[in-house]
């Protein structure tokens, strides 16, 4: 009987820890991945390393770079270095809980409506275009005046903005996976839809959750200094690269640096998250349409 | 054979890369040669490296491979080392592929006209009439009712066959001397493989074309070459005469590749004498099932009014006796997946009465009891989609038992150990998670969770056909076995005849939604009623008789 006829020896895929060497063989993956582990380094400990407070008046402006101020001071006679390396410290922050607030509701909406479906699908799916169809400043200008100028104000603005985004993604993504059998044979088994969407939904969307978490945040990053830079942001005296970039408008042509190092920073950040995201999502087999 | 070779491999060598430094061997120095006009048919499981080979004809490899070394020369023409330019005007001109997927190679926005005379302008292959009268021409000699209609029509207008057709006519264009043709009808239903395959043999003997043929199904092969190569790991294993590879084959391998082959004589002796219905497993009587109206309302349904409806379903009656196995036979669209998808309460019927042990079945599985769905089970066509690729074995079993059972995980966890053994896999794969695992080893861990349930019916649909052959006879095996140790009923859905005549007692044909046939296996199989059935049956049979054949020749 061929009943038993090589069904060990069969060939097998590969395991998931390979999956991480694989992400990791592309020197751009690790390329991303060390510019991101250096900003979450500075995010965290720069204001351990910082030689000086970053709003503190230190010295004379604009004295060229020395031992003491490695990149010179400012305008107004901050320490530039120590104002560089915690610029992104509170963009950061708020950008994460805020994105983490978004993608808790998004999901939890997105699931619903693509699982769900119907009329409730409809119901959200409408609301979401209508939240979408308001344009992005507006909708930042309108919660900052309902909110006030706090920092942590630009947290809900943040979730709000970032929020109907993720709605689309996890629905798009329920919809497709609410097609597979494995959806099938938990309804014949009669689990509710709440075991559904927890035990067979869920946990096929966190590759997705991840990706979702690192791209949106360092978009939301981009955002928040554009926000600083039209004075809807961070503002003074909080060290902001954003909030930077709009200082430097009045020497730009005299001390070009004050616009490039912020820049510099932010790129590096937001290329750095592209990059790590692109060769795990490559190698997590999370098609690049999905992102 | 002739004396001089046509085409001339030697110690070809195709690696893929797998890593930044590791490759993997899929063309392991294999060397042949082939004389003009002959047929060749490459057959192997899938990963053999077969269509890896037929690419290389082209000089074209897929993303990761690379040629290793080794020689391919068609016509003296040292095909690996022709330089861009050289290389446009040889494919197509001296050599052209039939791909698999006809509807992936034809380009959506571009008539089928637009399509040929393109290729037609490019291999100036008109031969002093217009591009237009050629492109005609070609779908003429591809037997397509009414050319001219077909002519201005877009792919999705035309059925697989068709598109097939059209894709054959483009390899044509400009009269290759070297056809390769990879798995060309898999796609297709068997009534329209058949016809294809009929013409592509004619093509052939008229032409007098070399054609490789590459598939995984053996009968086609038969029907199709005079000489098979038999692949496994990237090696040539078998050369020979298609009859004599076939009838006496050299290797463990081929063997097990031809004795998994399911033929329609081994259909079984039923024993089961007729049966009405009296302590039927299960019975239907008059079922009906349609949608109501279709999904929300579509505009698109006015543009394009010969789009494909979903099925339906009128007049369906039948009834299995306990612990055997009625089949469902039919192509795609015929509702067979819609009738499994109506018991097990997927969907609900608009009219007639199922009854499950006499009890009446209706509405969903969700409103049904738990007794009653946990002794109905389902067995799905694709593992890799109806096992969640996030849970390890050991849930994916567990959860059943849990559900129907109450079992803690301890006792849950027990019990999977069980029915693992059972199903020849073992304590070893609790942890695994079934992307670690193969086709074959998948489908056993979806068949080990339907058995959980200790279930008196289950719905196999299509639960083979995304295997290959020896790996199906033996998942084919373990189910036999299965439903003789437990005494289960099984509805056994199926396009493939030969595999439902090995399963099956009782055999239902269905044809867009309709019974065609209904009754022992033998009686359908020797004796059928429709003229649908006989065509199906024909389009089986001339397979096979052409394997008889060949042997035939061969031994006198």
């Amino acid at each position: 009987m061929v009943d038993v006829l090589n069904v060990a020896s069969e060939t097998t895929a590969t395991p998931r820890s390979s999956t991480l060497k694989r992400a990791l063989s592309q020197p751009a993956t690790v390329f991303g991945v060390i510019l991101v582990a250096a900003h979450l380094f500075l995010a965290l400990f720069s204001p351990l390393i910082a030689p000086h407070d970053s709003s503190a008046l230190v010295g004379a402006p604009l004295l060229r770079p020395s031992w003491e101020f490695l990149m010179g001071t400012d305008q107004i006679g901050r320490d530039y270095f120590s104002r560089i390396i915690e610029g992104g410290r509170i963009a950061l922050l708020v950008s994460f809980c805020g994105v983490a607030i978004a993608l808790a509701v998004g999901t939890i909406l997105g699931v619903l409506a693509g699982y769900v479906g119907g009329r409730f699908d409809e119901i959200i799916m409408r609301f979401v275009d209508a939240m979408m169809s308001i344009p992005e400043i507006i909708l930042i200008a309108i919660l900052t005046l309902a909110l006030g100028k706090d920092i942590w104000a630009l947290i809900p603005v943040v979730a709000a903005v970032y929020c109907w985004g993720v709605v689309r993604v996890m629905r798009a993504k329920t919809i497709s996976l609410s097609t597979l059998d494995f959806v099938r044979a938990a309804e014949l088994r009669g689990e509710t839809r709440l075991a559904i969407i927890l035990r067979e939904i869920l946990p096929n969307l966190t590759g997705l959750l991840g990706v979702e978490l690192a791209v949106r945040v360092s978009s939301a990053v981009l955002r928040i200094s554009a926000l600083s830079f039209l004075g809807l942001g961070i503002s003074q005296p909080t060290p902001d690269w954003g909030l930077m970039v709009q200082e430097a408008m009045g020497v730009v042509f005299t001390d070009p640096w004050f616009l490039l190092l912020p820049a510099v920073m932010l790129s590096t950040l937001i290329i750095g998250v592209n990059f790590m995201v692109d060769g795990f999502a490559r190698a997590f087999g999370i098609a690049s349409t999905e992102l | 054979m002739p004396a001089h070779p046509h085409i001339e491999v030697r110690d070809l060598k195709l690696v893929y890369r797998t890593g930044p430094k590791t490759e993997t061997t899929a063309i392991d120095a294999v060397s042949f040669s082939i004389a003009k006009g002959e047929t060749l048919g490459i057959v192997g499981e899938s990963g053999c490296g077969k269509s890896s080979l037929a690419r290389a004809f082209l000089a074209y490899t897929r993303p990761g491979a690379r040629i290793a070394g080794g020689s391919l020369s068609v016509a003296g023409l040292d095909v690996l080392k022709l330089k861009p330019d050289q290389l446009l005007a040889y494919r197509g001109r001296r050599a052209a592929m039939v791909p698999q997927n006809p509807l992936s190679s034809l380009t959506p926005h571009l008539t089928i006209g637009q399509h040929l005379v393109e290729l037609i302008r490019l291999h100036k292959a008109a031969g002093g009439r217009t591009p237009k009268e050629k492109a005609l021409e070609l779908l003429a000699a591809m037997e397509l009712p009414d050319p001219a209609a077909i002519y201005d029509r877009y792919p999705h207008q035309l059925s697989g066959g068709q598109r097939q057709r059209v894709v054959i006519a483009a390899a044509l264009v400009a009269e290759p001397e070297l056809i390769i043709l990879d798995e060309p009808t898999t796609a297709l239903d068997k009534t329209v493989e058949s016809q294809v395959l009929d013409l592509v043999a004619r093509l052939q003997k008229r032409t007098g074309t070399t054609l490789i043929y590459v598939s995984h199904d053996l009968n086609v092969i038969a029907r199709m070459c005079e000489r098979v190569f038999v692949m496994k790991d990237g090696k040539v294993l078998e050369d020979g005469p298609t009859s004599a590879v076939f009838t006496h084959p050299r290797t463990d391998y081929a063997r097990s590749l031809i004795a998994a082959i399911p033929k329609l004589e081994t259909a079984k002796p039923s024993n089961v004498t007729p049966f009405h219905g009296q302590g039927a497993a299960l019975s239907i009587e008059k079922l009906e099932f349609s949608y109501a109206r279709p999904p929300g309302w579509n505009p698109l349904r006015r543009l394009f009014p010969n789009a494909p409806q979903p099925p339906t379903l009128a007049d369906i009656s039948l009834a299995i006796p306990p612990g055997t196995t009625l089949g469902v036979v039919g192509e795609s669209g015929s509702g067979k997946s819609t009738l499994a998808a109506l018991v097990a309460g997927l969907a609900a019927g608009n009219g007639g009465e199922m009854r499950f042990d006499g009890q009446i079945l209706s509405g969903l599985a969700p409103q049904r009891d738990r007794d009653l769905r946990r002794r109905v089970q389902m067995i799905f066509q694709d593992p890799a989609s109806s096992l969640n690729p996030q849970h390890t074995v050991e849930q994916l079993i567990a959860r059943p038992l849990q559900i129907f059972f109450g079992m803690s995980r301890a006792a849950a966890r027990e019990r999977t150990v069980e029915l693992l053994t059972e199903l020849g896999l073992g304590a070893t794969f609790l942890d695994r998670s079934p992307r670690q695992l193969s086709g074959g080893q998948q489908q056993r861990v979806a068949i080990a969770r339907a058995f959980a349930g200790k279930p008196d019916l289950v719905l196999c649909d299509e639960v083979t056909s995304a295997l290959d052959v020896t790996v199906q006879a033996s998942v084919l095996g373990v189910m036999k076995r299965l439903q003789r140790e437990h005494g289960t009923t099984y509805l056994f859905i199926s396009h493939d005849l030969p595999v439902v005549a090995e399963m099956s007692d009782q055999i239902l044909v269905l044809e867009k939604g309709r019974v065609r046939d209904y009754g022992d296996t033998t009686a359908v199989l020797s004796d059928p009623s429709s003229d649908y059935t006989k065509n199906l049956l024909a389009a089986f049979a001339t397979a096979s008789q052409q394997l008889t054949n060949r042997t035939m020749k061969h031994a006198s």
